[in-house]
């Protein structure tokens, strides 16, 4: 039960797109694992307690294990039993499903060690919230550690048969965002690290035998999925050194000049001229011809040179002015070589920026 | 050649915010080189309640150029001519910036309502009596907006109308209704 998750941990974004696409066949293993765990307990709690007495639980009333019959018989007999309440099960979950939050806690763990069909609860829609069940319940059952560890074994073959790399990129997205929200949700529990630990055992199904990784395995893996992931631009864990990509590539509000605040402030980069109206474009959007970021055509800058050269934005004389007074022709050449002096840093910052974007993704 | 782009651009942003700023540009004729804007007088000044027309009139390089504005309803103000109407505005003139609209323009003027220069004065006459008797000056201020920019917008339509009525053209009779300040005896008479 332990050990599988060092075939996880390795190549942890390997095992992050491995397991959710086999959530739905994960799932239905643990239950299995799940039933079968709480069968031995009942049996365990019922050879302790009242001799001969049936089961506790209303849903388990086809279990009548004779507390002193073979080992292997009774092996069977759960193997069946469990088997089609496993197929129950999956009616059970599909009602059940949103109840995902009390499985953490031990109280309710403790519950389902007495109560058979709260299990079944348990296994949501995130593979590692039954992975936590599993493991709770379990550990509370702890006298009955070697029969599970046994019967392993014998899941291990059960789940070997489900145990097939997904080719279905929905599937992985779909399961890749459930995964998140689970982790997002249960942020705060301690629970978190053994539950994705234990839910790649579970889900894993392959490296038995290695039962020196739970401790490492338990803080790499939700690590290694966390990396794996791709961020979503409204994610609130998003790094903001990571750039806006529709930002990027958005224009500015073409109404935003004469909507007010500030028209022309540094920072911003109006997609028409606010003289002409016209777009700007590339060469003039990179043209910064005052010092007080007004930014215009040069169709409209080499106008202004030819009458006052004053800047629009804040009425200054345009610093060129002993070339103006020229013949006009030089003047234009001049805010000609200066745009691309210009162009050329901005162009520069964009290609860092792009640089920047390969970079996050 | 102006730039009638960026004029019907301008005209659009304007009628946007109507509500907002109280502040009207409308062509007067569909050239849009002849244009009449109207401003709300200030609240707390003498003009309060009083709607003033202002016509403009775009020259050749706008927006290089400044529009040329002219109060069409008269007004008691040092800085506005009672007689023509005249504006004396410095971003009228030479502190005209191409950044500027139509719009600000209108905006500065009516800031100039309520901000009276008598220092640089247009009406020298409204002036004086600004500087020397100023209850005078705010209760002829009063009056003039009483009488002239309440009701003009409305009753010059109807003036317009009557004379129209009466088989003149009705550019005519618009722009000699505009000359003797609206008074229809005086337009009719100049019209016969």
């Amino acid at each position: 039960m332990v050990s599988d998750s060092v075939a996880a941990v390795p190549i942890p974004s390997a095992a992050n797109t491995k397991n959710p696409g086999k959530k739905k066949r994960t799932n239905r293993s643990a239950k299995l694992k799940q039933y079968k765990i709480d069968a031995r307990r009942e049996q365990w709690l019922n050879k302790g307690a009242v001799k001969n007495k049936g089961c506790k639980d209303g849903m388990d009333d086809d279990v009548h294990v004779p507390p002193s019959s073979g080992k292997h018989a009774k092996q069977e007999l759960e193997k069946l039993e469990t088997r089609r309440r496993g197929e129950e099960d999956d009616v059970l979950i599909h009602q059940e499903s949103d109840s995902e939050s009390p499985s953490n806690s031990p109280v309710s763990a403790n519950s389902s060690v007495l109560c058979g069909n709260d299990s079944g609860t348990n296994f949501t829609g995130s593979s590692s919230s039954g992975g936590s069940t599993s493991s709770s319940s379990s550990s509370g059952g702890c006298c009955s550690g070697n029969i599970t560890e046994e019967e392993e074994d014998e899941d291990e073959e059960v789940e070997e048969e489900d145990d097939g790399c997904l080719d279905d990129w929905e599937a992985v997205a779909d399961a890749l965002a459930a995964d998140e929200k689970h982790q997002n949700s249960s942020h705060n529990e301690p629970a978190v690290e053994t539950d994705s630990s234990q839910s790649r055992e579970v889900t894993g199904g392959s490296g038995l035998g290695h039962p020196n990784s739970k401790p490492g395995s338990g803080g790499m893996v939700p690590r290694g999925s966390a990396n794996a992931r791709a961020w979503r631009a409204d994610d609130a864990f998003r790094p903001q050194t990571l750039p806006n990509l529709s930002k990027q590539h958005s224009m500015p509000n073409p109404d935003r000049f004469f909507g007010g605040g500030g028209p022309w402030c540094r920072t911003s980069v109006p997609s028409n001229c606010p003289i002409c109206c016209e777009d700007l474009d590339l060469t003039d959007t990179s043209f910064l011809p005052c010092n007080c970021g007004f930014r215009l055509c040069l169709f409209c800058h080499k106008r202004i040179l030819e009458q006052d050269a004053r800047c629009p934005g804040c009425r200054k004389q345009y610093e060129c002015e002993p070339i103006e007074t020229e013949a006009s022709v030089h003047g234009g050449s001049l805010t000609l070589r200066l745009a691309r002096s210009v162009s050329m840093i901005e162009r520069n910052q964009y290609t860092f920026v792009s640089i920047n974007v390969k970079a996050g993704q | 050649m102006v730039d009638f782009a960026r004029v019907q651009k301008e005209l659009v942003e304007c009628h946007k915010d109507a509500e907002g700023s109280g502040i009207r540009v409308a062509p007067k004729s569909d050239n849009l080189v002849n244009l009449i804007g109207t401003i709300p007088g200030p609240t707390g000044t003498p003009y309060e309640g009083g709607v003033f027309q202002i016509q403009i009139n775009l020259p050749e390089g706008y927006p290089f150029e400044p529009p040329k504005m002219q109060f069409s309803t008269k007004v008691w103000h040092p800085n506005i001519s009672s007689q023509s109407g005249a504006i004396c505005l410095d971003i009228l003139k030479d502190q005209w910036s191409p950044a500027l609209t139509l719009k600000t323009a209108l905006l500065s003027v009516q800031a100039l309502l309520s901000a009276p220069q008598p220092d640089d004065p247009q009406d020298a006459v409204v002036a004086q009596q600004y500087l020397k008797d100023y209850q005078t000056f705010v209760n002829t201020a009063r009056y003039w907006t009483e009488s002239f920019a309440k009701t003009s917008s409305r009753g010059v339509e109807d003036k317009v109308q009557k004379l129209v009525e009466m088989g003149f053209p009705e550019s005519q009779v618009r722009s000699i209704l505009e000359a003797v300040g609206g008074d229809e005896n005086l337009a009719l008479e100049r019209l016969l």
